[in-house]
């Protein structure tokens, strides 16, 4: 794994193709399966033996939004951006959309958990208690109570894990693709060819090893958040789960992805904004002015104090 | 799966199986709709070489790009399309006709001796009107499925119970779902499913309807994706049953959960024999409805007689009171 890892890491070197249509020699980034050339814009697509880490695409997900879309998307993303967000930003124009087919793996699994944990079960119980009545006599009184009892439990819970997406690509962050996620798999398609030529599409940057990590832990997070839903009782507390996953399937896919830059501010790198290529979901993250935040604070401040003031002289 | 009838409608699906769960793949499925592990592909050649390639238009040369505009790579000169392997999502089909065995003249003599039946309670002139009409003949669509689950449960019962009246339990078990019928009718109610569904032979199934004129056929009208969901969902709430019955311990329940994982699921596709009479009387419908494999099974609803419930309620009120008052008197 280490090996494949260093492997991936040292071909900075672009790969050398000649085009097919007008024979011209071009240099393609290392990471990509597609090319178009500059001089005939002819769409290439190269394709290469599969291996460990970089196997080929099972399916596909054809983009849907078109570049149009996709920055109308955005520069109303950015408009309805929050009143805190850096006013350079909210006028800035998205720039260099470039629509990318990015290579996630789809997980599945099948799930088994021992689980352990205690159970209360609620009962009622009346009791006597003293108080001071209005005459400021002691009296005893009787009330009922909600009681809960603990019972342990342990027990076994097989469940599905569907559906789990993790990207492979270096570029995007799992955090990133699950902002502009979901897709709608109902449209997968079988990887050919045909469906990237004319676009870009990644390979995978990631190695196996480390995307089947993730998926494993987003598997124990999706049973966890069952296993909460499984427990009887009124109320449960020291839930502790071992969980083995069986019958694992991981994917290759290649995912349509618009990425758009958006620059506010020259000093700064431009920010990344992803757009959904078949539901024209947008993600990322939008830059908060600090000034703005401390001016609201101060706000917010200097109306308390007032106020207390003003208080203190009433008094 | 060891019967004809499987055979025969299982014939002109793709016959590999899941190679995780061994449920099997339809053709145009592109991976298993239960446990979603990928179809095995019949992969194109890719050599131990990296190649360099321009896909070209088999029309006019021109290449080939993927349009989001047609969802499909698109020749950009001649304007054709190049046809993907996508998730196919067919209706349903039925895979089978099982036979009637009961003949019309069975059924129509069994539907007058359960006119006759119905009492003094119908009114009078019920099996004589002209409303009461024929019995037709109609096959009525279900899937029938075979599946083996591990099914893991949770719930409190009264057994057990300390101060509070409820303790926990949870257990582990395997269910074998052998021949269990999912209704696809949109014309015949559960409660009418519920009393047809035990009577049939499934060893009947005939590719095309036999044994009976003028059927009506009813077809399956939802997609092979639903059509997945209703007999998962019929999977999930028959083992919810059957936890109910045979494992929680003691007399009572509550939150029940249920989390099953399934093994070699078979569904089939068929349609049954059935007569079907329906009538109005006085604007209501009402109907009566015999399996076309065993007489004796049938579901049926009659109106009752207005006048004489009216009647006998009103005599029985009389002569209660007739009664009060003797023994007011006798006192
Ligand atoms: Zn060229
Ligand atoms: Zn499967």
């Amino acid at each position: 794994m280490g090996m494949a890892a260093d492997t991936i890491e040292q071909k900075i070197d672009y790969k050398e193709i000649s085009c097919q249509s007008c024979g011209s020699n071009l240099l393609v980034e290392p990471q990509m399966l597609t090319a178009i050339c500059p001089y005939c814009a002819s769409p290439s697509i190269i394709q290469r033996p599969p291996s460990e880490n970089l196997p080929t695409p099972t399916f596909t997900i054809g983009f849907v939004v078109t570049q149009d879309r996709a920055i109308e998307a955005v520069s109303s993303w950015i408009g309805r951006s929050s009143v805190f967000a850096k006013s350079a930003f909210r006028k800035a124009a998205p720039e260099l959309t470039r629509g990318v087919y990015l290579p996630a793996y789809l997980y599945n699994a099948v799930a088994n958990s021992d689980y352990r944990a205690d159970i209360g079960e609620n009962y009622t119980e009346t009791e006597t208690y003293t108080t001071t009545d209005s005459n400021g006599k002691t009296v005893t009184r009787t009330r009922t109570v909600v009681k809960t009892e603990w019972r342990s439990l342990q027990g076994q819970h097989c469940c599905y894990i569907l559906d789990v997406v993790v990207t492979a690509s270096k570029g995007v962050t799992n955090e990133a693709l699950e902002a502009v996620e979901p897709f709608d798999l109902r449209a997968l398609r079988r990887f050919t060819p045909a469906m990237i030529s004319g676009w870009l599409a990644e390979e995978p940057s990631r190695t196996q090893d480390e995307c089947f990590q993730f998926a494993h832990g987003e598997a124990l997070d999706k049973v966890g958040s069952q296993l909460k839903g499984f427990m009887p009782g009124d109320s449960y507390r020291n839930l502790q789960y071992e969980t083995d996953v069986a019958r694992e399937s991981i994917d290759l896919v290649l995912f349509p992805i618009w990425s758009l830059a958006v620059r506010y501010d020259e000093s700064k790198p431009p920010l990344q904004i992803l757009v959904n290529g078949q539901t024209g979901r947008v993600g990322g993250k939008v830059p908060i002015s600090p000034v703005k935040v401390s001016i609201a604070v101060g706000m917010v401040l200097l109306i308390l104090v007032v106020g207390a003031l003003l208080f203190g002289m009433a008094r | 799966m060891s019967d004809a009838t499987s055979n025969t409608a299982e014939a002109e699906a793709d016959p590999t199986d899941c190679s995780a769960c061994g449920t099997p793949l339809e053709s145009g499925d592109l991976r298993c709709a239960i446990c979603g592990k990928s179809a095995p592909v019949r992969r194109y050649d890719l050599g131990t070489t990296q190649v360099v390639k321009i896909l070209r238009c088999t029309g006019c040369g021109a290449a080939v790009a993927y349009d989001p505009k047609k969802q499909a790579p698109s020749c950009s000169f001649c304007d054709s399309v190049v046809e993907i392997e996508t998730l196919e999502d067919p209706m349903e089909q039925t895979g089978g006709y099982l036979t009637f065995t009961v003949t019309p003249e069975d059924a129509k003599a069994q539907l007058q001796r359960w006119l006759s039946s119905l009492g003094w309670f119908r009114p009078s002139d019920l099996s004589s009107t002209a409303r009461v009409q024929e019995l037709k003949p109609l096959w009525w669509v279900a899937w029938v499925f075979d599946a083996d689950a591990r099914v893991s449960w949770a719930a409190d019962s009264n057994q057990g119970g300390r101060r509070s009246a409820w303790a926990p339990h949870a257990g582990t078990t395997e269910f074998v779902f052998d021949d269990i019928l999912a209704s696809a009718s949109r014309g015949l109610s559960a409660a009418e499913v519920g009393v047809l569904a035990s009577g049939y032979d499934l060893m009947t199934a005939r590719p095309d309807p036999e044994g009976a004129e003028n059927a009506t056929i009813e077809q399956f009208d939802v997609q092979r994706s639903q059509a997945r969901k209703q007999v998962s969902k019929a999977l999930n709430e028959m083992a919810h049953n059957r936890v109910q019955q045979s494992e929680i311990p003691g007399t009572k329940f509550r939150k029940l959960q249920v989390s099953l994982v399934l093994q070699n699921l078979v569904t089939r596709r068929l349609s049954f024999p059935a007569y079907v009479m329906a009538y109005r009387y006085k604007g209501q419908l009402y109907r009566l409805v015999i399996s076309g494999q065993d007489k004796t099974l049938m579901s049926g609803n009659a109106p009752y007689s207005q006048v004489k419930i009216i009647g006998v309620v009103g005599a029985v009120v009389a002569v209660l009171a007739f009664i009060l008052l003797l023994i007011a008197l006798a006192q």
